[in-house]
């Protein structure tokens, strides 16, 4: 189990810190979550019962500590989205509900199916698809408001 | 620009080194807040009486059984990365051994005929002498290679594991040195 760990590390740590990043809003809190998550994951290794796959968990511990991150956010720091990339976003995701934008990241990020989402957020992949295509008409109905 | 270029900026994809040795680290450091509510507990109402927080304090984890002789334990290893997968060590007062396989399951054996096996994950062990390597099944029809260890002196028996704990198998069988058919267990 700890070695399926340690390779689902390696293999996908930069979609995990890209994704925690964007959930967490500030790079350094997004990769510290993803350090976290981990070890919490290696903790909790004997819990995992095996009734859905081991990245459904490991992603859904990594959502959990993202979100964890995004709370205790200092209050003082900056926006969230100035702190991921340096400069002003382009895209509105202040328009998007949290579980939109966890969905969209999930989606655009890590590269997970519908049903691998809804494992990592406990939800179904109804909810998934629906939320995805409300949150993608939302985005894009936004960004032809800015681009005309 | 459409949502994914949009997206594409918002978090830029980078490349650092991994981290593995600090998320173990951070494993192994971190104790669980119901532990540390114990402890502060303990602390508060007997004063840090030393022997009490020793025994909350102590490690958790599942290990070899008491009645194990600690003075004479052997180690299985994951070939593959060293890890210890199984303690074995004789057991006290007894004619049999003690055990401790790495995901979490312990106790104590006495000498017999049989060969045993539990699953899941596959741990078993037989005290026939001849079984040198065992192999299993997956539920998709593959045969894997289960890590196979003998312990003589008064252990004296044969051990045989799955190398990944997660993996689904059936079918076990035991082989001798010429790959003759020794044992056939069925989960």
């Amino acid at each position: 189990m700890l070695d399926e760990l340690e390779a689902f590390y390696r293999a996908n740590l930069a979609e995990l810190r890209r994704v925690a990043t964007a959930i967490a809003g500030d790079r350094e809190l997004g990769c510290d979550a993803v350090q976290e998550a981990f070890a919490r994951a290696v903790r909790k290794r004997r819990g995992f019962r095996g009734t859905g796959t081991l990245e459904a968990w490991v992603w859904r511990i990594v959502v959990n500590a993202a979100r964890d991150a995004r709370r205790r956010r200092p209050a003082v720091s900056e926006p969230v989205e100035r702190s991921t990339n340096g400069h002003a976003p382009v895209i509105p995701l202040d328009l998007l509900t949290e579980r939109q934008r966890e969905i969209v990241f999930l989606h655009y990020y890590a590269d997970l199916d519908y049903a691998a989402i809804a494992d990592a957020l406990a939800i179904s992949p109804g909810t998934v698809g629906a939320t995805l295509n409300t949150a993608r008409r939302t985005l894009r109905a936004a960004l032809e408001e800015v681009s005309s | 620009m459409n949502e994914r270029e949009a997206l594409d900026e918002y978090v830029p994809l980078w490349i650092e080194t991994p981290e593995w040795e600090d998320v173990l680290r951070r494993a192994r450091h971190r104790r669980s807040p119901r532990l540390l509510v114990a402890v502060a507990v303990a602390i508060a109402v007997f004063g840090g009486a030393p022997a009490l927080a020793v025994v909350l304090l102590r490690d958790s984890k599942p290990r070899l059984p008491s009645a194990a002789d600690r003075s004479n334990v052997a180690v299985m290893l994951q070939p593959r990365t060293g890890r210890i997968v199984l303690e074995v060590a004789p057991w006290k007062g007894h004619d049999g051994f003690c055990y401790f396989a790495y995901f979490a399951r312990s106790g104590c054996v006495p000498r017999s005929h049989q060969t045993v096996v539990s699953a899941p994950p596959v741990f078993g062990w037989t005290f026939d002498p001849r079984v040198v390597s065992a192999t299993a099944t997956t539920f998709g029809g593959k045969h894997v290679q289960l890590l196979v260890r003998r312990f003589r002196g008064r252990v004296n028996a044969t051990f045989f594991l799955a190398g990944r704990p997660f993996a689904l198998l059936h079918n076990i069988v035991l082989r001798d040195r010429d790959g003759h058919l020794v044992v056939r267990l069925r989960r």
